[in-house]
């Protein structure tokens, strides 16, 4: 070979710091943007990346990775997979396009912020490379789905939920912008990068991969694992900073925008993600529960990460350990009693079979949100289908923007966390949301949710049929049960057979 | 609410359906995508006083540069994300296949000493110059109000990493051959005390701080990048051929197809400015301010290059007759 080996040239191409001579260190640098905490240019000179890519590679690597994700499309798109598949597996692809692509498109500009104002070499060139690979994730995530556009209008909403006030589009808009898009080049790179990237997205990613293939959706499972395989890169690029900030004595600010991070994912994820896995899935081929797949990859790999990097577990380990067993289930009943609100239709997953492996995964299913199903299922049973449809809106968090909800049944806790400032009250759903306005309230005071607005009159007429207007939504696009209530047939045949018996 | 009508499916996304004609994969994936648009009050959704949401409210909407509908834009190279890897890992391929065929020839041994500590002085530190070149680029990413601007901007930052890279390649390869010339070692130094470098690094200083997303991108895609292009390929490549270094000449020239590109979607993005009132003047006047530095910086590292007869002169030029097609 006549070429020099990538790690003979690597460091040198990340050495590109120099002394500001004719503007100020601080005017290069605005420490609002770039989040440097009063450390010294040298200090962040000892920033290594553990992920090393250089740019020949990344071209010729991204070329490969994209040639194989069209290719699969491209064989498979006379599978009739999309007329095959089961409902809920559909609903499943309209949840996650409408709330990921275009997320990952802003993240793009996320990456660039650390390009621009990082003052680590090595970070600037890694997302400069991660700022590609989100254009990328924004990009793909948009022509997959665009095919589904002619057969379905849900469709439409891969690109349309972001530009819409739907609350889920505020929800995940309030909390990506939260942890990314208005963060500093170090508070993106601890919060989307290290905290969000390197726990959530595996979940996601590889969790729903894992299904999707089950699911034979191979173009699907193709296509976000091959998104993960970006993932896994440029996450990389918060560890090093954590350890960098741990030892030059920034270890409880580093913990605390890793914990406002992680606790707001939790949130977003337990209404996307949670549903998805444990309900819209097809029992068959559900490859693991969703807190089986988030004590693998939160709960045992992430937290390793924590340690290993020198920080703690977050100070609300013990309520979020706690919530992965329940949580979700909340969101799902809500979504699918809200289902006009959102752009998929929701998947109850609520047959006989499915409640025995609930209750199988999360002993007391039956007890607790099983009773709540028990009444849906009554009512629809007895043909009394309008009784199922809400009238009006849930009271939402003004941190996480759902609907604050907990487990019902006996030990029914469910409180409102309120907290006045500055002369209005704020409602939380939990310890772990008020606590993270309570660190910096100026970034979230002046937002409304969906209810504020409501109640402030922004919403006409007051009642769902405006709120649907605001939300973007109309007839066509809304959403209904995905197996359009043939569940409840297959529950009445087991009841009339245990009665027969 | 007897009448309602029910949504019917459309053939591509509803944004594009008004338009009544098959869409590109271009603009499938690439119009319309940020959000940080829709709501003028809080170009983000948390507090609409919050630092950042004042950061684009005060540099991106309330600046001078203003359009209509920024979303109207279109690169004229339709480049997506699949097909700039496609065309990048070609480019990509052909400068390395330079590196080997020169280093099997041992281009570098035939190199005379002097070029060699020319080459330490006027061509390696040129990371630190294309580095900012990546750092601005990715503001004008990070701040530009349309998508398809925000993917000309990102390809054009990844396009400098792209030209830093070659300068960090080289500056490792030639210290095999000059091992007394600092390379891989001295180009810091040069960078911020070098006279040849020192118009640049002020002009580029300087930009990166210009945060009004307007004039961040005339100053960087209109003044400083052509002065860059002017002089640090181009007449250092005519300098390179003239002293035997026929890779140096071949490596801008091939960077140079990259520069020709980032000019496309400039013009295309001017031309499409200068239909609102306003913008020309405010165009006009961000490059009355700036020309006068990036022309100190040409001719600041022209002056070194003695074996390129009117090397300042012609890079200006050329600056201008680009400007010039630009109605500038």
């Amino acid at each position: 070979m006549a070429t020099l080996g990538r790690l003979d040239w690597y460091d040198i191409a990340r050495t590109t710091n120099w002394t500001p001579k004719y503007v100020q260190e601080d005017e290069l640098f605005p420490p609002e943007m770039s989040g440097s905490m009063g450390l010294p240019l040298s200090a962040w000179e000892t920033y290594d990346e553990p992920y090393k890519q250089t740019y020949p590679e990344y071209v010729k690597v991204q070329r490969e990775k994209d040639a194989g994700a069209y290719s699969v499309k491209a064989a498979l798109e006379r599978s009739k997979m999309f007329e095959n598949a089961d409902p809920g597996w559909l609903s499943v692809m309209k949840a996650h396009y409408g709330a990921i692509a275009r997320a990952e498109y802003s993240a793009s500009t996320a990456e660039a912020r650390m390009v621009r104002f990082g003052k680590a070499p090595g970070m600037r060139n890694m997302a400069t490379l991660g700022m590609m690979d989100e254009i990328r994730h924004g990009q793909i995530q948009l022509y997959f789905p665009h095919e589904h556009c002619s057969k379905d209008r849900q469709f439409d909403w891969a690109h349309k939920a972001y530009d819409t006030n739907e609350w889920g589009a505020i929800a995940a808009r309030h909390m990506f912008d939260d942890m990314m898009t208005t963060r500093s080049a170090v508070g993106v790179a601890l919060m989307l990068t290290f905290a969000f990237e390197t726990g959530f997205t595996n979940m996601q990613f590889l969790g729903l991969a894992a299904d999707a293939a089950e699911a034979g959706d191979w173009t699907f499972s193709n296509l976000i694992s091959s998104i993960q395989t970006d993932e896994s890169r440029h996450a990389q690029i918060g560890g090093p900073l954590v350890s960098l900030l741990v030892a030059n004595g920034k270890k409880a600010e580093a913990q605390k925008m890793v914990d406002i991070a992680i606790w707001r994912a939790w949130k977003l994820f337990s209404v996307l993600t949670g549903p998805i896995m444990d309900y819209y899935t097809p029992l068959e081929h559900r490859k693991q529960s969703f807190k089986e797949f988030m004590q693998e990859w939160i709960v045992t790999q992430f937290e390793r990460a924590l340690i290993d990097l020198g920080l703690d577990k977050p100070w609300y380990w013990d309520q979020f350990m706690a919530e992965i067993d329940t949580q979700h289930h909340g969101m799902h009943l809500g979504v699918w009693f809200w289902r006009p609100t959102v752009w998929w239709n929701p998947a109850a997953g609520v047959t006989p079979e499915e409640r025995e492996w609930l209750e199988e995964k999360y002993p007391g299913w039956n007890a607790t949100w099983g009773k709540c199903w028990d009444v849906i299922t009554d009512n629809l049973l007895a043909g009394k289908r309008e009784l199922s449809y809400p009238e009006t809106l849930p009271v939402v968090c003004n941190m996480c923007q759902l609907p604050i909800n907990t487990t019902p049944g006996p030990a029914w806790k469910v409180r409102d966390h309120a907290l006045d400032y500055k002369g209005r009250t704020y409602h939380f759903c939990s310890d772990g949301c008020q606590w993270c306005f309570e660190q910096e309230p100026e970034r979230y005071a002046g937002h409304l949710s969906l209810i504020d607005r409501f109640l402030a009159g922004m919403i006409q007429p007051m009642n769902l049929g405006g709120g649907l207007q605001y939300m973007g939504l109309a007839p066509g696009e809304i959403g209904d049960d995905a197996h359009n209530y043939a569940w409840v047939e297959k529950v009445r045949a087991v009841r009339e057979k245990a009665k027969a018996a | 609410m007897s009448e309602v009508e029910v949504l019917k499916p459309l053939k591509t996304w509803s944004h594009l359906a008004k338009n009544r004609r098959k869409p590109s994969e271009y603009e499938i994936v690439s119009a319309n995508l940020l959000y940080n648009t829709r709501d003028p009050n809080a170009p983000y959704e948390l507090d609409p006083d919050m630092s950042m949401n004042r950061w684009y409210k005060k540099y991106r909407d309330g600046g001078p540069f203003q359009h209509d509908d920024w979303n109207a834009f279109r690169d004229p190279d339709e480049l997506v994300y699949r097909t700039y890897n496609m065309v990048q890992d070609g480019q990509e391929t052909y400068v390395f296949g330079l590196f080997d065929q020169f280093n099997e020839r041992e281009h570098d041994k035939a190199l005379e000493p002097t070029w060699g500590g020319t080459l330490a002085r006027l061509y390696t530190p040129g990371r630190y110059l294309f580095h900012t070149l990546q750092m601005a680029s990715a503001y004008v990413q990070q701040m530009s109000p349309a998508s398809t601007i925000t993917n000309c901007a990102a390809f054009q930052a990844a396009d400098s990493l792209r030209w830093m890279s070659h300068a960090a390649y080289r500056a490792k390869e030639l210290s095999l051959t000059f091992p007394d010339k600092g390379f891989g070692t001295g180009e810091r130094t040069y960078w911020e005390n070098d006279p040849a470098w020192q118009g640049f690094r002020e002009l580029m200083e300087k930009v990166l701080i210009a945060w009004d997303w307007g004039e961040a991108f005339v100053a960087l895609n209109l003044v400083a990048k052509p002065a860059v292009e002017e002089a640090v390929l181009r007449k250092l490549g005519q300098s390179a051929r003239h002293n035997g270094d026929t890779l140096l000449g071949m490596l801008t020239d091939a960077q140079l197809l990259d520069a020709d590109r980032h000019r496309r979607w400039a013009t295309a993005l001017v031309k499409m400015a200068l239909g609102k009132a306003g913008n020309a003047e405010a165009i006009k006047g961000w490059i009355t301010k700036w020309e006068p530095l990036a022309d100190k910086a040409i001719d600041a590292f022209c002056a070194a290059l003695s074996d390129v007869p009117n090397a300042a002169a012609d890079a200006k030029a050329a600056t201008r007759a680009f400007r010039r097609t630009l109605g500038f």
